[in-house]
């Protein structure tokens, strides 16, 4: 800075001709060395100050339908906002532990179909209104009449409250991850029933109104959200930050280079390997605890994969390690299961399960007279990247692939149309009976599933069904064991982004791994601290 | 203009004006235009796979949720309803609501146009003002050191993708010599400085391809006045300095051809705003366009488009009346002298 500070201005010019000549080079050579990922520095927290967070414009960045938890069907992927100004009552822990927040506990009873929901006392929502059961029964009421998808899917016969602290789900059937379930439905993010009758659904939805860490100063849907610290949030000293602000940018690239110039000090979800490793040369960079893994899902309703020989040579014909290497820089562990390390019943592997044997790919291959597969995805990096990598390891074994990626609204047309093959996608959740679950992708009931099996569904209803843990991860293991045995579609590596930070910036998520809440993990803002400099 | 008609009462004059005149033909003109868009853009979004309802709801959604969606938006109504209930809807003054926020796509507008309106015309000026003297330098001495100059930087500029561009401009001017915002928008009732910083590498990741493509145009036609014209020669007989013959006389007949490339650009510089402005984090329209179009927000796609249309119609208008001024022998709606 103080070198340039001296020079002319024509020099600049002819120097900023040179460095776009390097910075050319630089960007068609690529990057170069580096760690995959570096450790922040444990330090104190700092109170006060602000800071910038940056989103991905494509997936977390986008807010088009405001921040009501009701009608905000993005909510997965903008859960930094909402956490941020509604609170939680339950959060995923640092150790993947589900923690209560803004509620106390919870029990079972009436043999698991009565959860009984404490609600810490003496809250109060940033308009000044009471945050007590009452008002979390009228917030849940309002989620499960919502047409929104987001809303929980629990079997609820009713929702009550018993006093002024205590909340009641009655159930018609036990269903077992339904705390688990909180962290990723919109009923786990409570907003002020008198601000939302007072300015109507269409205003709160701009300006909303929680109980959470933050308040809301400005809000540009799908730009920039500018919040600031809550003086009566309800955990003492807490948040750290007077000001935090996240700005929508366009890609991993822009974002990568909006840091290096200091204007921002947080990238959450960054997915490209190559950054990453060039991010970890200046920054803190935290590969995040993966509870989804990537799978292979076939279709086994229509033909080829009606026929299992067709579903055992994809699973011989695919070798995942190399892949994983050469594309990913062995950023995400191996999986054979629907259960991944950030998550509830982890078990990587399965026995019987069928590993790479290009032989016997080709054996099969030649028994079926050949094989052709047209194989999607979501339009997304890591996912294409993925398909190519499948189409040529699988052209080895004679298996002729047609590859095509699609946007959210045409690859729900797909798995409606049922007329699709294979689709590479995600599997599994913090819990594998919550949000985009084992059952989400496996069971007759789901739309987006392939299989339709009795047997599979029996297996899953009993492992939501139970309320002791070794017993449902022993369910799963067994779901696991059958999937495998019906070659109902391989699972590949566990899949999550990093978060990127500036020095200085510590906290959950940022500094140390946190668990994934569907495919990205929920940063408690109130915990994060800015002790560098910030544009804020 | 108005002079010829001889002395008349001020308002008849006004109204006799030829401008004038040719403004009303014009804008009679572009209703049909914009009729035309908005109606290609319908048809193209409804072509598009998926709608509001399937995006609104996400991937969790049963045929049955999409289905009430689509009723409670009117998306299950036909084609021909729809449109007409949105262009009836405009007609009276109303641009409808957004599918997706349920925001009024006027406030929408009041709040993005202007940061995009900025950039635009920001963009056009660094545009127009770095191609005219590059241009011209060049085509002082075709063949010379600042021609191949222009020559191998404007091949440059046309060869990167605006993407690219942009990226490689923050990575100097906002990384590495930091004298520059890489993200950002600061409005201009905060600070005029910061809001023209905060639009500067934004505006020259649109206006540098521009300019490339202006300055080789212009110097290809002042090179052609200056080489072949009978004025040319009879202006350097009398004379006149080189210099003076290029920019009074050469640059002067260039100018047309110029305008109606500047007019007809409009649209390049619009586009860009889609790329351009999420890169930069800006919250202007173009960013708005483009969420819109993955949301299926057929209502604000439709507004932003007619807006867009309609500055280009506008642009073009004034492109023609520039013409007038630049040769005083074109009166519209007569024959020529």
């Amino acid at each position: 800075m103080r070198f340039w500070s001296k020079t002319t201005k024509s020099a600049r010019l002819g120097v900023s001709a040179g460095l776009l000549a390097l910075a050319l080079a630089a960007t068609a050579c690529g990057s170069s060395g580096g760690t995959s990922a570096s450790s922040g520095a444990s330090a104190t927290p700092h109170a006060g100050g602000s800071l910038t967070v940056l989103e991905d414009s494509g997936y977390e960045g986008a807010w088009p339908a405001g921040l009501d938890p009701a009608t905000n069907t993005s909510g997965a992927a903008d859960q930094s906002y909402m956490d941020s100004i509604y609170g939680q009552l339950f959060e995923l822990g640092s150790h993947g532990k589900i923690i209560p927040d803004m509620a106390t506990g919870y029990a079972f009873s009436n043999g698991g179909k009565t959860v009984t929901i404490h609600i810490r006392p003496g809250m109060k929502f940033t308009d000044g209104t009471p945050f007590n059961a009452q008002a979390v029964v009228w917030n849940i009421q309002r989620d499960l009449k919502s047409p929104c998808t987001c809303k929980p899917t629990w079997p609820v016969s009713s929702v009550t409250a018993q006093g002024t602290d205590t909340v009641v789900i009655n159930l018609k059937m036990v269903f077992a991850p339904i705390i688990s379930s909180f962290i990723d439905s919109t009923a786990n993010w409570i907003a002020s029933p008198t601000a939302l009758k007072k300015m109507g659904e269409k205003q709160f939805a701009l300006t909303p109104v929680g109980a959470g860490p933050f308040i809301v100063v400005s809000d540009t849907l799908s730009s920039v959200l500018v919040l600031k610290r809550n003086p009566n949030y309800w955990q003492k000293g807490r948040p750290y930050l007077d000001k935090l602000t996240f700005k929508s940018v366009g890609g991993d690239e822009a974002a990568y280079e909006a840091l290096l110039a200091g204007e921002a000090q947080v990238y959450e979800n960054m997915s490209t390997p190559a950054l990453l490793k060039q991010a970890a040369q200046h920054f803190t960079v935290v590969n995040q605890l993966s509870t989804s893994p990537y799978d292979l899902q076939l279709n086994t309703a229509i033909p080829p994969f009606n026929n299992i020989k067709a579903r055992e040579a994809i699973y011989y014909a695919t070798d995942i390690q190399p892949i994983v290497s050469h594309i990913f820089d062995n950023l995400y562990p191996l999986t054979q299961s629907f259960t991944a390390p950030g998550g509830i019943c982890y078990q990587p592997k399965v026995p019987g399960y069928r590993t790479y044997d290009l032989a016997k790919a080709k054996a099969l291959v030649k028994q079926l007279g050949g094989l052709t597969v047209n194989l999607g995805t979501i339009n997304i990096l890591v996912a294409k990247e993925t398909t190519q990598a499948l189409q040529t390891e699988w052209a080895k074994a004679g298996i002729k692939t047609t590859i095509s990626s699609y946007d959210l609204g045409p690859l729900i047309q797909q798995f409606t149309g049922k007329k699709w093959q294979a689709m590479v996608q995600t599997a599994g959740a913090y819990d594998p009976a919550a949000g985009v679950g084992v059952g989400f992708r496996f069971s007759s009931l789901s739309p987006f599933s392939g299989v339709h099996d009795p047997r599979l569904d029996s297996l899953l209803n009993q492992a939501s069904g139970t309320l002791d843990m070794s017993t449902r991860c022993k369910l799963y293991d067994q779901a696991a064991a059958y999937i495998s045995q019906q070659a109902y579609g391989p699972f590949y590596f566990s899949f999550a982004p990093a978060n990127i930070a500036a020095k200085g910036v510590i906290g959950p998520g940022l500094t140390s791994p946190l668990s994934s809440v569907v495919v990205t993990p929920n940063v408690p803002w109130e915990d994060v601290s800015n002790s560098g400099g910030s544009t804020g | 203009m108005a002079a010829e008609a001889g002395p008349a009462p001020a308002g008849r004059a006004v109204l006799g004006s030829p401008g004038l005149r040719l403004s009303g033909r014009r804008l009679l003109a572009a209703i049909p235009v914009l009729w035309g868009v908005t109606f290609l853009t319908f048809v193209l979004m409804n072509l598009l796979p998926g709608n509001a309802a399937q995006e609104l709801l996400g991937a969790n959604a049963t045929p049955a949720d999409v289905r009430a969606l689509e009723l409670k938006l009117h998306l299950n109504e036909p084609f021909w309803t729809r449109y007409w209930h949105w262009l009836s809807g405009v007609l009276h003054g109303d641009l409808g609501a957004s599918l997706t926020s349920g925001q009024p796509v006027t406030s929408i507008l009041a709040q993005r146009l202007p940061v995009s309106f900025e950039l635009m015309i920001y963009a056009f000026c660094l545009s127009v003002l770095l191609a005219v003297p590059v241009a011209a330098a060049a085509a002082h001495r075709p063949g010379g050191w600042a021609d191949r100059l222009s020559m191998m930087v404007s091949m440059a500029g046309l060869s990167i993708a605006p993407y690219v561009l942009a990226l490689l401009l923050i990575f100097i001017f906002a990384v590495r010599l930091q004298v520059l915002p890489a993200i950002g928008f600061v409005p201009l009732g905060q600070s005029v400085v910061g809001n023209i910083k905060s639009l500067t590498l934004p505006a020259l990741a649109i206006g540098l391809p521009l300019a490339c493509f202006y300055t080789r145009l212009l110097r290809a036609d002042m090179v052609e006045q200056m080489q072949g014209e009978d004025y040319v020669v009879t202006a350097r007989a009398k004379g006149v300095a080189p210099w003076q013959v290029l920019i009074r006389h050469a640059m002067r007949n260039s100018m047309f051809g110029f305008l109606t490339v500047l007019g007809l650009n409009l649209g390049t510089l619009i586009g860009a705003l889609v790329i351009i402005e999420p890169i930069f984090a800006l919250p202007g329209i173009g960013q708005v366009l483009l969420q819109s179009i993955h949301d299926r927000d057929i209502v604000v796609v439709e507004a932003v488009v007619l807006v867009f249309a309609l500055i280009v119609v506008l642009a073009n208008l004034l492109t023609d009346l520039l013409y007038a001024l630049l040769d005083p022998r074109i009166r519209y709606g007569r024959p020529a002298a």
